[in-house]
């Protein structure tokens, strides 16, 4: 079923790119009265009908393909109704609907019930095919993957119109210009000659801008789909770009080849000279377009293979680079890197010099290479840092305190023993390990990817003497440990957080949650995010009533700034509302469902009987403010705090739910 | 037909099917946005029953009751808002952490509460 399907986008995308291309070819060639490029031209007309046959064929077939997929059972590729509610309820339906359209319109043309007279006739109705044939092949774009890009789609499809458009007339014209060379190359083609070679030099011009749009375009669309380098090493997708990159590559080569040795050696217009160039030239080109067609094949496979950046990444080297560790490491490190460095830049420009001058090039290119390899090596090698499958593993488990909760249970059985309750590695049996379990909590975690964290609660440390828990807690209960570590390091580093609001300074990350209040719908913490400031108000009865009627009085003041409050009772109880009764007047939300596991986290900011934790509407925690003895606080002061945060331009980009 | 004249005329009619196609989807897309907002203010009036909701305040004077309620299908989704009470009054027993089941009746947004009962 899908080897099928694949079969369908690959015809379906190289009769498209190669009709493009058939058109562009001849419109580049030009009009001619010789008889071998008319036979040329002829054959190519009759090809591109044969294209545009195909073309349809498989778009329907790519069409049918994908309303069984939609449908979940295979005979509705059958089923007019069914193919019609795809084409009508969907965004790709409705595109594919637009390009077929395209195709029978340029079908129209391509069948000649039109009159051809003079050259404007002529060049009206390739350029006319070529556009609409255009339009078929880069709207792809807008049932691909770019259609799904976040945050915008529209730029992303544009881009992959512009990557489709600039393969379609390149690649597409390969064929056609290998069958002019390949006519004109025999015996009885040297009328044809000049008019090939004419073309050939035109279509290098051609060739060159389109492979620098295609490369250009090209790159924005792994930027987009693919991100990082681990997304490229460590998915599926990532490394079939890979291939379909070297395949790429080869392709140039021989393009690169063509520019700088064929097509100047075509030169000569008698009838034998350039005769033998002409075939090598032919062969090459063949040879480039037999290439391209695998690394359209390859973009098939890409079109239903998950694009990496909604892939786990499975990283397959024993190291990685990273800077991270830079701002800890020893003055022997720091002296590496910089002699290292420097080493490296000569090297590169030595490597400069061997270009340029040719008569001492190998000498100067071996030496080069030393240099670079020398250097290089020395400084890589203080930026490595062990790195695991994982590594690139983004967790599955958002950091909420659901997970903090079910996180420390886990902690609880099965660390504590070592790390210590608040992770500083002080835990009872900690003397007796080999080497001391690290401090949890210190920011050297900072240089440890989320994945490196999970590949350890997994597989353990040997030469630490950690065991593995892979056998003992599922894959979301180890992520759950290790939103529990980031918090440990987060209360650790919250210590320092006053009342005041640090002006544009935001780093401590509010763990999701979500509340309800009596029959309404649950609410999450994130929910308003981009929308409101939230106080998070954690209150023990009777010595908060006076501050939660301070802040009744209040919330219209403050809902108008911008702020949500939500109130949690310390005691979780479900008769929070009826426990406050009807005076002071409260409206703002009293957290009635999911108190307890909020109540379990927040309150480790700040242990006191009445706590209040000001976030901002990126996520993160800005204000806390604790009250052990009378809860009574000038209201106004708050509404300074939110001011501040009101007034602040540069927003921290939006808290990441995730362990960094 | 010469073929410089054809292409002019389908590229018209390309061009005037697209602006069309394009036009119809654009109304398309927000009829459905607003389809799915399913807020019908006006029209005749209607009645929802069976409404959970917690009280919050109440305010005899104003024969208003301030309940924080599930979402009320094709009306609102669940919030917390004040209702003007007409059956005949507003029962007296009720406070606020009072859960309740309620109806409300009337043409959106002119609604008022027509019975609130406590629940178990």
């Amino acid at each position: 079923m899908s080897a099928l399907g694949l079969a369908l986008r690959w015809a379906h995308l190289a009769s498209s790119i190669a009709l493009v291309g058939g058109a562009v070819m001849l419109l580049l060639a030009g009009p001619s009265d010789r008889p071998t490029a008319c036979a040329w031209q002829r054959g190519i007309a009759r090809v591109a009908r044969w294209l545009l046959v195909i073309a349809l064929l498989t778009g329907l077939g790519v069409l049918a393909h994908q309303t069984a997929l939609l449908e979940g059972r295979a005979s509705a590729a059958f089923e007019p109704r069914a193919l019609a509610r795809v084409v009508t309820q969907t965004q790709a339906g409705l595109v594919w609907l637009v390009r077929l359209g395209m195709l029978v319109v340029a079908g129209f043309f391509a069948m000649g019930p039109v009159r051809v007279v003079t050259r404007l006739d002529w060049r009206a109705l390739h350029g006319e095919i070529v556009g609409l044939a255009l339009i078929a092949l880069g709207l792809v774009s807008a049932a691909g993957h770019a259609a799904a890009a976040e945050p915008s789609p529209l730029r992303a499809i544009g881009v992959d119109f512009a990557h489709l458009a600039a393969a379609g007339l390149w690649a597409g014209a390969l064929p056609a210009l290998a069958l002019l060379l390949r006519r004109a190359a025999r015996e009885d083609g040297a009328d044809a000659r000049p008019y090939a070679v004419l073309a050939a030099r035109r279509f290098s011009a051609w060739a060159l801008v389109s492979v620098l749009v295609l490369a250009a375009s090209g790159i924005a669309n792994a930027a987009t789909q693919v991100g990082d380098v681990a997304g490229l090493v460590g998915t599926t997708y990532g490394r079939l770009l890979l291939v379909k990159l070297l395949v790429f590559a080869l392709a140039l080569g021989v393009a690169g080849l063509n520019r700088r040795r064929f097509v100047p050696a075509l030169g000569g217009d008698a009838v034998t000279v350039g005769r033998p160039a002409m075939k090598r030239l032919a062969a090459a080109v063949t040879a480039e377009a037999l290439l391209m067609l695998v690394v359209i094949g390859l973009v098939a496979a890409l079109g239903v293979t998950p694009p990496a950046r909604h892939e786990q990444p499975t990283w397959p080297l024993s190291f990685r680079l990273t800077t991270a560790g830079l701002q800890t490491v020893t003055p022997d490190v720091r002296w590496q890197i910089l002699v290292g460095s420097q080493i490296a830049v000569a090297g590169g420009v030595v490597l400069l010099c061997a270009l340029m001058l040719r008569s001492l090039r190998w000498p100067l290119g071996a030496g080069a290479v030393v240099l670079l390899a020398t250097g290089g090596s020395m400084a890589l090698m203080a930026l490595s840092v062990d790195a695991y499958p994982t590594t690139y593993q983004r967790p599955t488990v958002p950091y909420s305190v659901t997970s903090i909760a079910a996180g420390a249970a886990s902690y609880g059985e099965r660390c504590v023993v070592c790390h210590g309750r608040d992770g500083g590695g002080d835990g009872p049996a900690a003397p007796r390990l080999p080497r001391p379990p690290a401090d949890l909590r210190a920011p050297h975690t900072g240089q440890h990817t989320a994945g490196d964290l999970f590949w350890w609660v997994s597989h353990g440390i040997p030469r630490g003497a950690m065991p593995g828990f892979a056998d003992a807690l599922g894959e979301e209960q180890r992520w759950d440990v290790i939103n529990y570590v980031r918090f440990l390091g987060a209360l650790e580093s919250a210590r320092w957080m006053g009342p005041k609001v640090d002006p544009g300074r935001a780093w401590l990350v509010a763990p999701d949650f979500s509340y309800a209040v009596g029959p309404a719908p649950a609410r999450s913490l994130r929910d308003y995010r981009g929308q409101r400031h939230v106080l998070l108000v954690l209150y023990t009865l009777p010595a908060s009533r006076a501050r939660l009627a301070q802040l009744a009085a209040g919330y219209q003041t403050l809902a108008t700034l911008g702020v949500e409050i939500i109130a949690v009772p310390t005691d979780s109880s479900p008769d929070a509302i009826k426990q406050l009764g009807d005076e002071p007047r409260v409206l703002f939300p009293i957290a009635t469902e999911g108190s307890a596991d909020i109540v379990a986290a927040y309150r480790r900011f700040a242990d006191a009987p009445h706590v209040e934790l000001l976030i901002d509407r990126q996520g993160y925690i800005r204000a806390r403010w604790a009250a052990r003895g009378p809860t009574e606080r000038e209201v106004n002061l708050l509404l300074a705090e939110v001011q501040e945060l009101n007034e602040e331009k540069v927003a921290a980009p939006p808290a990441d739910e995730h362990v960094h | 037909m010469r073929a410089w004249k054809a292409v002019v005329v389908v590229n018209a009619l390309l061009l005037l099917l697209g602006a069309g196609g394009f036009t119809a989807w654009r109304r398309t897309q927000a009829a459905n946005a607003a389809a799915a907002q399913a807020v019908t203010w006006g029209g005749p009036e209607r009645e929802w029953t069976g409404i959970h909701g917690v009280v919050r305040a109440v305010l005899p004077d104003l024969g208003i009751i301030v309940l924080t309620h599930e979402d009320i299908p094709g009306y609102m989704p669940g919030m917390t808002m004040g209702f003007r009470v007409v059956a005949p009054q507003i029962p007296d027993p009720l406070s606020a952490g009072d859960t309740v089941r309620f109806s409300v009746r009337g043409s959106p947004p002119l609604v008022v509460v027509s019975a609130i009962e406590k629940a178990p």
